[in-house]
């Protein structure tokens, strides 16, 4: 095992294929075949954020609580999300399918690296920016897989205006880390 | 000729590149800035700037997950 | 690369001896396959969902894609590769949409994924301009942070887990929102306007036009930069 690692490492293709970046337009035409795959397939387009929505409310019901009562949660479908549970949940099992790809990525790379926390404010720009991401995904209907990438390639007028907007926030934000978390 | 070290161990997109984009501005032509990072974005991102503005631009691994990215103010 | 090599004084910290995380990334290669296996044994569509995600996952952390920098850097560093890049596969998943959803409609089907097409109101905008100051002050957008998370980043982590946190404040004052805004707010099917082949052109030729203006503003501060 160790004598095949250390002669993959020296290999061009593994170094092409694994341990180099590749071009960003590769990953536009690669994220656009999986997107047509997954509509064809499932009749839905990519979505990631609002399984983080369900993750929350199984978190709730885990301690006693009940989300039943809330109109986001009030449809049939949701409600026969919220009972399937975590594990038989397919959004649930591609969001952390992408962890695990990414992972399985960055370990054929060997990046793979427990970073450090560099000061109290990356803490805070973490847990602010984590909050608004999550707020705003709910109230846009999607974050920028859901109502963005696929909400424009639906030809929904919806992603244009997300998008336009995710830009306005975008040059805010970017002030406020020059400014504060920098 | 100055050398100049840019720890941005820690640090997520884009502060290495903003960091990295001021600190070049204060150096004179033929000084070198060596920015650390450990963000594999960062690694893909800083030298193709770097690269666009004309500087030259070595990348070196210095352990698993942690880079060094040494340019050369060239302009 | 005919970079000449760099002269530098200092060398690097003491080197310490790499160890390939090849074998890791073997083991963990043969777990994830097992378990879609076995899920796609037991739910076709669990075992779908779960190597769709694998692949997201992977060319995300192989082109560094990343939505939040295709938002950002035009402003922050004058780049647009990743601007240009998004607008590619905005065109192109544009394009393999449109044809499933002409596809059916021709034959008289019902259009498949309309959920996607959402009543645009002070939501949409609200909505918008926060998870895009959210997704650069956390530097990373919803499929960023899950990606970086796998790369072993710390301040993700926290990010994920304060957008479950966010994404939970959201549901609960969903209603309100509801009743007030979105309620009245009307959603727009670009076909319904344009009809189906104006709805296509107008798409892509917005985003040729954005893709240009990208590409000419990236240039635009090169010189600037030049000539300081």
């Amino acid at each position: 095992m160790k004598k095949f690692a250390e002669w993959l490492a020296k290999n061009d293709y593994y170094k092409a294929w694994f341990k180099d970046a590749w071009p960003y337009v590769t990953g536009a035409v690669l994220l656009s075949v999986f997107q047509i795959v997954t509509f064809a397939t499932t009749g839905s387009p990519w979505g990631v954020s609002a399984v983080f929505a369900n993750w929350g409310a199984w978190i709730i019901e885990a301690f006693g609580g009940s989300v039943d009562k809330w109109y986001y949660f009030a449809s049939e479908g949701a409600q026969a999300t919220l009972d399937r549970g975590f594990f038989q949940d397919p959004g649930t099992m591609r969001n952390i399918g992408l962890i695990v790809g990414a992972l399985f990525a960055t370990l054929m790379a060997s990046g793979f690296k427990i970073k450090k926390l560099k000061s109290g404010k990356q803490v805070i720009a973490a847990i602010l920016g984590g909050l608004l991401m999550g707020y705003g995904a709910r109230l846009g209907f999607g974050c920028n897989i859901g109502a963005f990438y696929s909400g424009i390639a639906s030809l929904s007028l919806s992603g244009w205006v997300f998008g336009v907007f995710l830009f306005v926030g975008a040059i805010v934000g970017s002030k406020m880390l020059v400014k504060w978390f920098m | 000729m100055q050398e100049v070290m840019l720890d941005c161990l820690g640090e997520a997109c884009p502060i290495p590149l903003v960091k990295a984009q001021k600190k070049l501005e204060e150096l004179a032509v033929g000084d070198v800035l060596i920015v650390q990072i450990d963000h594999s974005c960062a690694m893909k991102n800083l030298p193709e700037w770097a690269r666009e503005a004309g500087h030259n631009v070595e990348i070196e691994e210095v352990d698993d997950g942690e880079w060094e990215v040494v340019i050369e103010k060239v302009k | 690369m005919s970079d000449t090599s760099i002269r530098r004084s200092s060398t690097a910290r003491p080197r310490k001896k790499k160890k390939s995380q090849i074998p890791i990334a073997l083991l963990v290669g043969l777990v994830m396959i097992a378990l879609g296996v076995v899920m796609s044994v037991f739910s076709p569509v669990l075992g779908f969902f779960w190597f769709t995600g694998i692949a997201f996952g992977f060319i995300l952390q192989k082109t560094r894609f990343c939505f939040t920098a295709a938002m950002r850097d035009p402003y922050l560093t004058g780049g647009t590769n990743l601007t240009k890049a998004v607008l590619i596969a905005l065109a192109i998943t544009t394009l393999g949409f449109w044809a499933i959803k002409y596809g059916a409609a021709s034959r008289g089907l019902p259009i498949p994924g309309q959920g996607f097409v959402v009543p645009i109101s002070l939501n949409t905008v609200i909505g918008g301009f926060i998870f895009g100051i959210g997704m650069v002050i956390s530097g990373g957008c919803a499929s960023g942070t899950l990606m970086r998370v796998g790369e072993g980043l710390t301040m993700p982590i926290r990010s994920l887990a304060f957008f479950v946190v966010g994404s939970v404040l959201g549901a609960m004052t969903m209603g309100w929102w509801v009743v007030n805004f979105v309620a009245r707010a009307k959603a727009v099917f670009l076909p319904d306007v344009f009809g189906w082949f104006g709805a296509i052109a107008i798409q892509l030729a917005t985003i040729l036009l954005l893709w240009i203006a990208a590409d000419k503003f990236a240039k635009s501060k090169q010189k600037v930069t030049e000539t300081q």
